[in-house]
């Protein structure tokens, strides 16, 4: 059973259903307490760095995905959900992110012609192999809705980047951590392979 | 004033017609079928085809309550499937058969010794024929095509009789992408047939809960469950069983005739007269399995100009056993003869002949536009008088 991180900001039954279709049950939680009991999280995200993680922190979230962390099971950040991984993001004001992987994140640094958000389907460029992009060929368009970017401090922490008048990273992962600044759940077969990969990843790579 | 007879564009190649589903022409004539052929033929690599075959096979070998189920209508394809399976890899398989309700008796012979020689579990399904009725008069109505419960049930039956014994191996016999385009050779990939493939070619673009909706009327109602077989099953439930869903030709080259030789040797298959075919244009014994084949090639000729003769003389051409001059010539002779089993058909669906022209003439492919009473009448089969009857016209 994989544990979906309701609290409050999330496209949470795509997500679901998404799960549903590779096979997977999975459900939304909004106690804390409860993390405890999933194999597997996902963490989405609709809105604000600063919104998102105020309301993490007033339920005590930082703690019950921590110990989740701290006992190597997967996590999996959705879009904002991946952002909110990071040490700091600057939406709406400086804000303590979860500090899962070390970096921050900021506006999405592209061209003038280019608008933000950066909306619509757009392909990957993996940098290295991972366990939960297995049977994801290079160049496959996945869906964006987002107007910031992870900025890792080490490239370590890339999977793929994503060019949108300008490089940014589209994935990261970090020992058991791994994050998507797409939308699997609404990225058709590839999103769902990924989906799949991350019902059938231990945590270790 | 003489009307002029539309010449429609043909494959310079295999001389399927524009009309065909799917077609597409190269600048030089040729169409997207052959050249996905010829790609399947040049760019393949059968011996890694081979090995994931192999792994395939081990990876679900011993696991569940057969090692993987055969969809099989006991045609040319499902025999042969059965036995290069069960000869390559001494698999113990499970037969599932849905039973369209047309079959002839060459076949049932021809199935009841391949069941016995190979020494296989079987299990078939026979659908309550009322509902099959009123599935072929709404489908024929609606698409002219009046196979829709043909088309799904044997697609969706043989993946929830899977689902019930929890065998996630499934093998299909000839890939699409060696008769249409929706799927073709060009970028080396697997089929498979899962619900994707099963939405955008099976259904008709007509779903069971749709079609439901069309046949249950007050005076005549239909139960919700009696779709049940023509419904693609749960997706989260094949998934979760990791279910795999393939066709054998998209791991071993495909050729039919070589297949169909095997099965004779071997099993002591049987061909059959096909109604619309002459015998021998046929004797590798495609499409025998069903006794309203001609009827349905008849309406395929009604809308698009070409029928079953030329589409068996497109696969000898790709195979390089016929030239492109006699699979022109072959095509223009036979097909478009009107079949005696229209009169079986009419009878069940309880139209006229006038009634069923009005139906198919408007679905027409341009640019054909078709001439009854044309081509003259094909001649029975051997075996016409044993087909069941059943009239149901107004009397």
């Amino acid at each position: 059973m994989i544990g979906i991180i309701d609290y409050g900001a999330g496209n949470i039954s795509s997500v679901i259903h998404a799960c549903g279709r590779v096979g997977e049950d999975a459900e939304s939680f909004s106690e804390p307490s409860l993390a405890v009991g999933y194999d597997r999280l996902i963490l989405p995200g609709v809105g604000s760095f600063r919104m998102a993680m105020e309301q993490l922190n007033d339920l005590g979230w930082p703690e019950a995905i921590g110990a989740h962390v701290k006992s190597c099971k997967p996590l999996l950040g959705i879009c904002l959900g991946m952002q909110l991984l990071f040490d700091e993001g600057d939406e709406d004001g400086p804000t303590l992110g979860l500090g899962f992987i070390s970096g921050k994140v900021g506006i999405l640094q592209t061209k003038a012609s280019h608008r933000i958000p950066h909306v619509g389907w757009n392909s990957l460029n993996s940098t290295q192999t991972h366990p939960i992009m297995e049977g994801v060929k290079d160049h496959i368009d996945f869906y964006f809705v987002h107007s910031y970017q992870c900025v890792p401090v080490s490239d370590e922490n890339v999977l793929a980047r994503c060019d949108y008048g300008g490089k940014f990273v589209a994935s990261v992962a970090k020992g058991s951590v791994v994050g998507m600044q797409f939308h699997p759940e609404k990225s058709q077969p590839a999103g769902l392979r990924i989906l799949q990969n991350f019902a059938e990843w231990d945590g270790q790579c | 004033m003489l009307e002029k007879i539309p010449v429609l564009k043909c494959c310079t190649k295999c001389n399927l017609p524009e009309t065909y589903e799917t077609i597409e022409f190269d600048i030089k004539g040729v169409c997207n079928i052959c050249r996905s052929a010829e790609a399947r033929d040049d760019n393949t690599d059968w011996g890694e085809r081979k090995k994931l075959l192999d792994a395939l096979i081990e990876k679900h070998r011993g696991k569940a309550a057969y090692d993987l189920i055969i969809p099989f209508s006991g045609g040319k394809d499902s025999t042969f499937q059965l036995l290069y399976l069960m000869r390559e890899y001494k698999i113990k398989p499970l037969v599932v058969r849905f039973n369209h309700g047309f079959m002839r008796d060459t076949i049932a012979e021809n199935n009841l010794r391949t069941f016995k020689k190979l020494g296989v579990d079987v299990i078939e399904f026979q659908p309550n024929w009322h509902v099959v009725k009123k599935l072929m008069l709404e489908s024929f109505k609606r698409k002219t095509d009046f196979c829709w419960h043909c088309h799904t049930g044997i697609y969706s039956y043989p993946l929830r009789v899977a689902l019930m014994y929890q065998v996630p191996l499934v093998f299909w016999g000839e890939a699409q992408a060696d008769i249409t385009g929706y799927y073709d050779h060009l970028n080396d990939e697997i089929e498979y047939e899962d619900d994707k493939k099963f939405n955008m070619i099976r259904t008709l673009g007509i779903t069971a809960e749709d079609m439901h909706d069309m046949i249950n009327t007050p005076e005549d109602p239909v139960d919700v469950r009696d779709l049940t077989p023509y419904t693609f099953p749960p997706v989260k439930d094949l998934m979760k069983m990791r279910y795999c869903s393939v066709p054998l030709g998209s791991f071993i080259p495909w050729d039919y005739k070589n297949n169909t030789e095997e099965i004779k040797r071997e099993l002591g298959w049987k061909a059959d007269q096909l109604e619309g075919v002459p015998d021998e244009l046929n004797p590798h014994g495609e499409k025998i399995e069903c006794f309203m084949q001609g009827t349905r090639d008849y309406i395929k000729f009604i809308k698009r100009g070409y029928s079953r003769v030329s589409q068996i003389s497109a696969f000898d051409v790709r195979s390089g056993r016929l030239s492109t001059e006699d699979a022109v010539k072959l095509g223009a002779e036979f097909d478009g003869q009107k079949p005696p089993s229209l009169e079986i058909f009419l009878e069940y669906m309880g139209l006229t002949e006038e009634e069923f022209n009005t139906i198919v003439k408007p679905m027409a492919i341009p640019p054909y536009d078709h001439k009854f009473d044309a081509k003259g009448d094909a001649v029975k089969t051997w075996d016409f008088d044993k087909f069941y009857r059943e009239d149901n016209r107004p009397k």
